[in-house]
């Protein structure tokens, strides 16, 4: 990364020495040292209060007790944390504290990870000396559909009120009333409807708010905790999976700064149906008489493994063709493609995505150059036809952060967005123009003379052409067309290019509206040629669709690309593939998506993926009239319902593995809980599919997979479930420091710049400056 | 209920602040002396007004005692329960109002005519007891003061003429009002001569 | 001990003779709320004479000659805590006046306001223009109708006076003043608690530092000021520093008004030099104790400050004697407390209000006030224990010096301050269910209600 020096402060604190960054509080530098100091109102991620006077330290030179929560650190400064002072000045607000909280504690949820219970144990006073009568207040309220608050047990350290307010910046709750009376409470006219409502619940240090789904569930010391990765969309917020038994209870956050900043939304935290649905697929099923019956493992495997192997001999590799998930991690979408190509000849390989210009020897990954920590220090943030409250609501937290820094944010799409009321400025357009609204932007920037930067001005003689290319998408023209102000773009543009930075960032189903066919090069053309790459804080790309949608595209889940987006007639790329699968992969781009359920094939491997979900009623005969449809998935999908062969998969609680996520960070998800029973790792059931088409593949673990990715795809070069650590890395991939066991750990590059696309950064070889996407993309 | 004219009044006042937020004690106190009390609507113009969330008003208005909620009293007597008005015999004064009234502190009479309520210190400590109605001030109040003021509010007496109605009977020494203020000129006997009791 | 004053006449000429009147000197004037007759008593001059005869910087090192501490209560030099703005600032700084007077024993804003709020303004741009302000807020306690009314109308009557505004009596100095009506919260009268209501917040103290010098109103630089503090500066103006400074003690300048509450003939508001004795406060302004009772406690500096024994009553009302006393003269609200007051139930009366106005942020004082006044009223009801008094100290100690504000730390002087000079009657109630005196004496009871006379 590249981080600014900060400046640091040293310090002693209960005579050890420490140093921490400038700025940094008492409370910070003790934790560093492994030294607890006890805290209720203080959140790391917000700005200290100090209100609950819990932590009390006492520094050499003043006066009085300080709360380490809101002291600074200073050159030189002594403290002490246990002294006969602090410990009375501990026990007298814990008593403080006790005296109106109900010691229903065997009932309440919270009961074995509350800080009261614990701080209590640790620093509390022995026995209570209150003996009068304490605050009651009526039972729990809803406070949601999710979340109930019970007030009697609220101590008023205004944790969960800061974050609605300060950080989700959204209706919900305030704190009330004043003096012994305060309480926390919604207001009726402003419901907290929020889908980051549920940080509230884990951030709440007593049982005051809970989560209905969890209440009087289980004890949190029946929990088996699963460090891994949030599975429910393109962020991969860093998670403990909360398992009893055999059940996924809750995730709750394992605070990756980079990426989730300690926050989880409501959708990854409560949505524990991927793991426990009663109507998960147990059994492999097998067509038999014209309806799906349970089958063994042995006869499913071999069943497919028959049909898919005597198609492609008999009429070719071209006749088999393979759809793979945005779901499945990296490892599972390697071996689909690796099954398809190596296995049975072909590169009919594809997934579900947005449309992105493909193919030549220019291929681009189409990937935010940029990564979500980087929105913090951008001026600017565009969102054009996306909405990540919805679909990424992480995004939308860390954009929020970026708006209290004083980014401006336009909202550019075709609805209301919950970003709106914060947002500089909002473009309303007719659902499917954006791909025309891009092209106006562009057109602004080139024909107002706006470009800046050296990619701007290395290309000066193609600027007219491209200009030219855009005659038909003057603000007027499309502000016409898609019922917008054409005045609105022409100030937007003009930002842009005066921004200090702007982070361009599409969704990647816009793509797919009518117009989105150039809207992925249109956006990187508007970054490349207003400058705005190439560093934190500036850049441009897509907000994907799924949790591996991006992992998918890595592992070359696509007709023309191998692993790494090295093109499939890539010689040195197949040269390099043939001496590490021992075959050479077929050289003409295999088909697409559509391609391949319009017919192109007669037999269909689907894992992860519901593709009967976008056909029309024919396109779903003729998927059903396949002569060989085989599906992989966790539930008897509307696809599967059509299959000849369905096999049993496995959530992602469930396996190791990695995801990439939205801003190319490869993360470790680990397993959390046991298989359903029944059910396999999709790997799993690829490499005995694979076996019993007489490959002899020998993965024995998902670590072994990835070694192998990690020396056939440069971008993932030298890959390994150690290198990547807790929190994962960006590629493409460097290999970091050695640790002392000899081990390697990886860095990332927090942004890509055009210079590293030039070079090949996808290609893992040298090429020819990187061209301007001008015609490109419109001849796709 | 929350009339344009109120509304453009809000409008107005948030005008006067460098931070249209600072028009938030200002308009609720606009609102609540146009319709009584605070209901929820007047919670959302405030909010509208003001540009924040109808969550943060209500936040406010239930920090702020003289902020409510709910309907009150046509006469709201506020007697002073401090310590300086307590060492003076305040609470004779609130037993006897509330006797009179047939309510407790803190609640209204069923006629809808008064609410007694029991407050913090009204800054009058030096004319205690002290108690406010409607926000005008009656100080140094017997409990059979407090009764006769009751009756003259009963009677339709208005608090303009308070002044006028302690000067028919009250019973002597020592008795000011508000608009009496800082007249009292008393030389001091005693070497400090140019001191002056002002209040 | 000696009367201060005296001291002074001993020491040199007085200029004003021994008891001038800086504040009130006018306050007897009918009409002096009005314009016209305040100008006709030299109003206003004061202003144009500062703004003629001062460069800014000069009339903060006026002010600081002068000596004047702050009147709010914590009596902190007022020019000095001027000299804290930052020279530079990219944000606009601003004046908020403290007019949120709500500490029990305290009614000299409200009188400032109510007789002469020109007073006050005139005192307002003065100040502004000291501290290169050109937009200053009144913040008036909310329950102060008339007050409010008063220093809104004043203010718009400088306005079309042309004291306020635009290039002010041809100084080029411009002033703007916005007058904010409180809602019932003692909090705010703590400084950043009024930056925060006046924000349109909860009156929740805030995180210092930054102290207010630094980040105050909208994050700008912000003075705050008491009423009181204001309204003396026309006569520093008028008379100078030196002619102020000849007042009062050493280290406490000036005069005060002391507002004398509680058993005495004439209560009310007196001006006096610092250092006046609480003898001379009570028996001669104060006209004696009312029906020939003794003194039994004093409360120096309204409620927040731990009460004092008769034997203090020689005692100078200045800042230094009074701490040196193990009190504080605070707002100098005097409350004079006679012998046949059960002390047990004036605690509970002056405990009942930190716990009803504490905001509620910090847990030592929303959770200590609470326990405190239910112990209390269990001692007073005759209902206690005599481990309840240690009880007491102990919760006392546990909150001072913890709390956010020093709203919590107030809330304990009654208490501690009582128990030391009184515990026999605490352990009365505890042994024979009633008061040591007072009505409550002769009966058991089980209500404070007992008390009312
Ligand atoms: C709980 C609390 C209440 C206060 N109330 C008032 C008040 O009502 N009026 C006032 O002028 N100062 C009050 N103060 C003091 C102010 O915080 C502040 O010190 C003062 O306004 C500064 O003005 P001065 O320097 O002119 O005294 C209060 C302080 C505290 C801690
Ligand atoms: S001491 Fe604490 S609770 Fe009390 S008023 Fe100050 S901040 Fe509020
Ligand atoms: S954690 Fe420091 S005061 Fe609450």
């Amino acid at each position: 990364m590249a981080e600014q020096v900060e400046e640091l402060v040293n310090l002693t604190i209960d005579g050890r020495p420490v140093s921490v960054p400038k700025g940094s509080v008492v409370w910070a530098a003790a934790r560093k040292l492994g030294i607890e100091i006890p805290i209720y109102c203080y959140h790391p991620k917000m700005d200290p209060l100090g209100a609950c006077r819990m932590c009390f330290v006492q520094v050499e030179k003043m006066p009085k007790l300080a709360t380490a929560c809101t002291t600074q650190v200073a050159e030189g400064m002594v403290v002490i944390t246990d002294s006969p002072q602090v410990k009375k000045a501990r026990q007298g607000t814990l008593e403080f504290l006790l005296i109106n909280h109900p010691l229903d504690c065997p009932i309440c949820d919270k009961g074995g990870e509350c800080d009261l219970q614990d701080f209590t144990l640790r620093y509390g006073p022995g026995a209570s000396r209150f003996d009068l009568s304490k605050r009651h207040f009526q039972k729990p309220i809803p406070v949601n559909e999710q979340i109930l608050l019970d007030r009697e047990r609220c101590i008023a350290c205004q944790r969960c009120v800061r974050f609605c307010q300060d950080v989700a910046m959204e209706d919900g709750l305030v704190m009330q009333e004043r003096g012994f009376r305060t309480e926390v409470g919604v207001e009726p006219s402003a419901p907290f409807d929020s889908i980051f409502s549920g940080n509230v619940v884990e951030m709440c240090p007593v049982g005051a708010l809970t989560a209905k789904s969890y209440r009087f569930v289980a004890r949190p010391w029946e929990l088996k905790r699963g460090a891994t990765v949030c599975g429910q969309c393109a962020v991969g917020c860093n998670v403990l999976a909360d398992v009893r038994v055999d059940k996924l209870l809750r995730q709750y956050s394992r605070t990756n700064d980079d990426i989730d900043d300690g926050f989880l939304c409501d959708r990854g935290r409560w949505n524990t149906d991927l793991a426990n649905s009663p109507e998960r697929l147990r059994q492999p099923l097998i067509r038999r008489d014209g309806k799906l019956q349970s089958a063994t493992w042995d006869e499913a495997i071999a069943l497919v493994a028959r049909s898919l192997g005597e198609i492609a001999q008999r009429d070719g590799g071209e006749a088999v063709g393979g759809i793979g998930s945005t779901h499945t991690t990296n490892e599972e979408a390697y071996l689909f493609q690796k099954l398809l190509r190596v296995g049975l000849g072909t590169n009919n390989v594809d997934h579900f995505h947005g449309r992105f210009p493909q193919g030549d020897n220019d291929a681009q990954p189409w990937v935010w150059s940029d990564s979500i920590a980087g929105l913090e220090r951008a001026s600017h943030i565009v969102l054009l036809g996306a909405d990540p409250y919805l679909r990424q609501p992480i995004i939308d937290l860390r954009i929020r952060k970026a708006i209290r820094r004083g980014a401006r944010v336009w909202v550019v799409s075709p609805a209301a967005n919950r970003l709106d009321r914060l947002a500089a400025g909002a473009i309303r357009y007719q659902a499917g123009q954006v791909g025309a609204v891009a092209r106006a932007l562009l057109q602004v920037t080139l024909s107002e003379r706006l470009t800046r930067g050296a990619f701007a001005e290395q290309r000066q003689a193609s600027l007219a052409e491209r200009l030219a290319g855009l005659a038909d998408a003057t603000p007027e023209a499309v502000s016409a067309a898609a019922g917008c102000d054409a005045e609105a773009l022409r100030t937007l543009a003009r930002e842009i290019a005066g921004a200090k930075g702007a982070v361009i960032l599409y969704d990647e189903m816009a793509t797919r509206e009518a117009t989105g066919e150039t809207l992925a090069a249109d956006a990187l053309d508007l970054a490349l040629l207003t400058d705005n790459f190439g560093r934190a804080g500036a850049g441009v790309g897509p907000l994907l669709e799924d949790n591996n949608s991006l992992g998918a595209r890595d592992m070359g889940l696509l007709p023309g690309s191998l692993p790494g987006y090295r093109a499939v007639d890539d010689e040195q790329a197949r040269a390099e593939l043939s001496a590490a699968w021992g075959v050479r992969t077929p050289e003409a781009a295999g088909l697409d998506y559509d391609a391949m359920l319009a017919g192109g094939v007669k037999a269909l491997y689907v894992l992860g993926a519901n593709p009967a979900t976008h056909l029309s009623e024919e396109g779903r005969a003729a998927l059903a009239g396949l002569e060989f449809l085989v599906v992989q998935d966790l539930f008897l999908t509307e696809t599967a319902k059509l299959a000849a062969v369905v096999l049993p998969a496995v959530s992602y609680t469930e396996k190791d593995g990695t995801f990439t996520n939205t801003e190319r960070c490869v993360q470790v998800v680990r397993k959390a809980m046991l298989e359903l029973p029944g059910a396999r790792a999709d790997w799993q059931i690829l490499r005995d599919v694979a076996n019993a088409l007489g490959l002899g593949w020998t993965y024995s673990n998902s670590a072994q997979i990835l070694a192998e990715i990690g020396r056939t795809t440069p971008i993932y070069a030298g890959v390994s479930r150690h290198g990547l650590g807790q929190t994962g890395a960006r590629w493409p991939l460097a290999p970091g420091a050695t640790e002392a066991d000899g081990q390697r750990t990886l860095s990332g590059s927090p942004f890509l710049t055009w210079e590293m696309l030039a070079q090949g950064v996808a290609k893992g070889r040298g090429s020819d400056q990187l061209a301007l996407s001008a015609g490109r993309g419109e001849q796709a | 209920m929350v009339s344009e004219a109120l509304k453009a009044q809000m409008r107005e006042t948030v005008a006067r602040y460098p931070l249209a937020r600072s028009a938030m004690l200002p308009c609720l106190h606009l609102a609540q002396d146009e319709l009584g009390y605070l209901p929820d609507e007047a919670i959302v113009a405030v909010a509208e007004a003001i540009g924040v969330k109808s969550d943060e008003v209500e936040s406010v208005v239930t920090f702020y005692s003289m902020f409510h909620q709910e309907p009150k009293g046509r006469h709201v007597i506020k007697v002073c329960a401090s310590v300086s008005c307590y060492l003076m015999g305040c609470d004779a004064v609130i037993d006897r109002l509330e006797r009179r009234l047939g309510v407790r502190r803190g609640e209204t009479t069923p006629d809808g005519r008064f609410t007694l309520e029991a407050v913090e210190c009204l800054a009058a400590c030096g004319m205690a007891p002290a108690l406010q109605v409607n926000g005008e001030f009656v100080e140094q109040v017997s409990p059979e003061r407090a009764e006769r003021l009751v009756t003259f509010l009963e009677e339709g007496g208005d608090m303009a003429q308070v002044r006028n109605y302690w000067r028919q009977f009250s019973d002597g020494a020592g008795m000011a009002t508000e608009t009496e203020i800082g007249v009292t000129t008393e030389a001091s006997d005693n070497g400090v001569s140019n001191t002056k009791k002002v209040r | 001990m000696a009367d201060s004053t005296e001291t002074q006449t001993e020491r040199a000429p007085l200029p004003l003779g021994p008891n001038p009147r800086f504040i009130t000197e006018n306050f007897e004037v009918p009409g002096i709320d009005q314009i016209e007759v305040y100008r006709a008593h030299g109003g206003y001059e004061a202003l144009a004479k500062a703004l003629k005869s001062f460069q800014p910087d000069e009339l903060v090192e006026e002010v600081k000659k002068s000596g004047l501490r702050g009147r709010g209560g914590a009596g902190f030099a007022t020019g000095l805590k001027w000299s804290f703005l930052p020279k530079e600032s990219p944000k606009p700084r601003y004046l908020c006046v403290n007019g949120d007077e709500s500490e029990p024993g305290t009614f000299k804003d409200r009188m400032i306001m109510e007789v002469s709020p020109h007073l006050l303004v005139e005192g307002v741009i003065i100040a502004s223009y000291a501290t290169k302000v050109h937009h200053a807020f009144i913040y008036v306690r909310g329950e102060l109708l008339k007050a409010g009314l008063q220093v809104e109308r004043a203010v718009r009557e400088a306005v079309e006076a042309g004291f306020i505004g635009k290039d002010i009596l041809g100084s080029g100095f411009d002033l703007a003043i916005t007058v904010h009506h409180g809602a019932g919260a003692y909090i705010c009268g703590e400084e950043s608690a009024l930056l925060e209501s006046l924000e349109g917040k909860r009156g929740y103290p805030r995180l210092k530092p930054p102290f207010p010098a630094v980040v105050g109103l909208y994050s700008g630089p912000t003075v705050i000021n008491n009423v009181e503090t204001l309204a003396a500066l026309p006569a520093i103006a008028r008379y100078g520093a030196d002619a102020y400074a000849a007042y009062g003690t050493e280290k406490s300048k000036g005069t005060r008004v002391y507002c004398l509450s509680g058993h005495v003939n004439r209560p009310g508001n007196y001006e006096a030099p610092l250092g006046l004795s609480l003898r001379t406060l009570i028996e001669d302004l104060g006209g004696g104790m009312r029906d020939g009772r003794a003194v039994k406690a004093i409360i120096p500096g309204g409620s927040s400050s731990p009460m004092l024994g008769a034997d203090k009553l020689d005692l100078p009302l200045d800042y230094e004697a009074v701490a040196a006393a193990g009190s504080m003269l605070g707002s100098a609200g005097v409350i004079v407390v006679d012998d046949q007051t059960c002390i047990v139930g004036a605690t509970l009366r002056m405990s009942e209000f930190y716990r009803d106005e504490s905001c509620g942020k910090c847990t030592p004082c929303r959770e200590g006030t609470f326990w405190l006044v239910q112990l209390v009223e269990r001692l007073e009801a005759g209902e206690g224990r005599e481990s309840d008094i240690d009880l007491l100290l102990d919760i006392c100690d546990n909150m001072f010096g913890k709390c956010f504000c020093p709203l919590g730390d107030a809330a304990t002087s009654c208490i501690v301050s009582s128990i030391k000079l009184f515990r026999d009657e605490y352990i009365h109630h505890v042994r024979e269910h009633a008061c040591l005196v007072g009505p409550g004496a002769t009966r058991a009871h089980a209500t404070a209600e007992a008390h009312a006379r």
